[in-house]
């Protein structure tokens, strides 16, 4: 576990190293309408304050998410004092031993590492119709890295979790302007309890990012990202779900599905969990224009709790589908990287389409399943091509 | 465009890191570092935040919502009158300072400005090099 000496020293460095780069730099201020931002490269500025950065689709060509690359979503200020050497996580509620450990109790347990895909409950909520109020993310609300830490299970087990807790929820040390309600949420015991529930220190072999959660956050893999909590403060076991603001009225989606700006009572829904299937194309880009021959058709498809099985490919608006190739890294909870080679023959305008399927037989549909908060957007993935 | 308008000192600011690019960059990443995980956090950092469109609420609303988060929050929603109704009394319930005498007149600045007819909004980009990209 790195301190907080160490870490300011890595941060310094990297300062120095970007010092090193002035034309780098030089030439996106040249770009006119780029907004500085230390350590987030080349992000769909969302919002400065509260920060939300998204990836844009381009990135998504890796299958390790660099962390600048990495997209952001706070929904209140960061923490305005981190301070490693003096932080602390409390662990309470329905347990027979309340506990404080600090980090570097949590560096002596037994480290587990999780590739998981990361995807913000209301990634795709621009492309809804009608659209919800909320941050209006394209399709880059989503990244995957390498998550390390202890168990979860392990420091509830700990503290011993009475045979009434059924539910464990996370505070963060989150700065809550106003009388706005803390972002609190539960996850129910089971999922708690998994082995690859984490509390987790580093990210991509590194220490969390103030951004993204430093020094340490929950990571529920396969689920929504507002189940991992950033800037961890408080594990609680509780009897039952949370009740707050973001168990409920936020984060619910219908039970049955409804038509397009239809309203939903509040007793018809249920908290948002795990991931949906989903594919994303980031290349060729929506709008470009591309050469006649060989043109690589690639992007990323995942499914939260479930394996992608494949991947189709439409080159004529979801006429014709044709599978891609799967890339070769996978881990349960991560995305597949996919590819086509798509013989770009004829001159003129195409859609392109990817449309992925999980291990649980789900399928993304044609159109968008509309609920009224704009969550888990997975329709069949389009772009627009010419081909000149 | 006016969603794209910084103003004057930021533009200032911009000029001088263009001609001082070398020099500027280190300042500014050792000020912004330093900063960022002490006192202050993301509210020390240089503000980069747009503005609210002109009109009889334009200062009001500066006021109530910018309080607690910048403006393009607001710039990229396309919400009917009924959808910002809702949106501008929760945000009374979690804080936000509004006149009731104003309450109606904010609703529909909002609400002819950011309305699902108007034109998607075009968010900004993060510059790129602002620290080496790490793997």
């Amino acid at each position: 576990m790195s301190s907080r000496r160490e870490f300011l020293k890595q941060i310094s460095a990297a300062g120095l190293v970007a010092g090193t780069v002035p034309l780098t730099v030089t030439s996106a201020f040249a770009q006119g309408k780029r907004v500085p931002f230390p350590g987030e490269d080349g992000m769909v500025l969302r919002s400065f304050r509260f920060i939300d950065l998204e990836s844009p689709v381009e990135y998504f060509n890796t299958w390790l998410t660099p962390v600048p690359h990495f997209f952001v979503r706070n929904h209140m200020h960061e923490p305005s004092e981190i301070d490693a050497a003096t932080w602390q996580l409390s662990i309470g509620g329905k347990v027979d031993k309340p506990l404080t450990l600090d980090l570097a109790a949590l560096a002596k347990m037994e480290t587990h590492s999780v590739v998981n895909t990361v995807e913000c409950a209301g990634n795709g909520r621009g492309l809804f119709r009608p659209q919800a109020a909320g941050i209006q993310w394209g399709k880059g609300a989503v990244g995957t890295a390498r998550f390390s830490g202890p168990r979860l299970r392990d420091v509830l087990q700990r503290a011993g979790i009475k045979p009434t807790g059924k539910h464990v929820m996370s505070r963060g040390n989150d700065d809550i302007p106003g009388k706005v309600p803390p972002f609190i949420r539960s996850i129910p015991i089971e999922k708690a309890l998994d082995a690859d529930t984490l509390i987790a220190t580093h990210m991509n072999g590194a220490p969390l990012t103030k951004h993204h959660g430093f020094p340490a956050r929950v990571l529920v893999p396969g689920w929504v990202g507002s189940a991992s909590c950033k800037w961890l403060a408080e594990i609680k076991v509780l009897d039952a779900e949370f009740v707050g603001n973001f168990m409920n009225p936020g984060y619910r989606l219908p039970n049955q599905p409804v038509k397009p700006g239809e309203a939903v009572k509040p007793e018809d829904t249920h908290p948002v969990t795990a991931l949906g299937v989903k594919s994303v194309i980031s290349g060729p880009g929506d709008g470009t224009t591309v050469k006649t021959g060989r043109v690589s058709v690639h992007g990323a498809a995942w499914a939260g709790e479930a394996n992608i099985v494949k991947v189709d490919i439409s080159i004529d608006g979801g006429g014709n589908w044709i599978p891609a190739k799967l890339g070769h890294e996978q881990s349960h909870y991560a995305w597949r990287m996919w590819s086509y080679e798509w013989k770009a023959v004829k001159p003129g305008n195409y859609t392109l389409q990817s449309r992925a399927t999980d291990s649980q037989g789900r399928t993304q549909p044609a159109t968008p399943v509309w609920n009224p908060s704009g969550y888990l957007y997975n329709a069949v993935d389009e772009v627009k091509v010419h081909v000149a | 465009m006016w969603r794209d308008r910084v103003n004057k000192s930021q533009q200032f600011l911009m000029r001088v890191a263009i001609s001082f690019a070398a020099v500027a960059c280190i300042v500014f990443l050792g000020s912004f570092e330093a900063r960022s995980f002490g006192a202050g956090g993301e509210k020390a950092m240089p503000s980069y935040a747009a503005e609210l469109p002109a009109g009889p609420m334009q200062a009001k609303a500066t006021t109530t919502c910018t309080e607690c988060h910048e403006a393009r929050i607001l710039l990229q929603q396309r919400l009917s009158k009924a959808a910002w109704t809702k949106e501008v009394d929760k945000m009374t319930k979690w804080g936000a300072l509004v006149d009731p005498a104003d309450r109606e007149a904010l609703i529909d600045y909002l609400s002819s400005n950011f309305s699902p007819d108007k034109p998607p909004y075009e968010p900004q980009r993060t510059a790129v090099g602002s620290r080496k990209s790490a793997k």
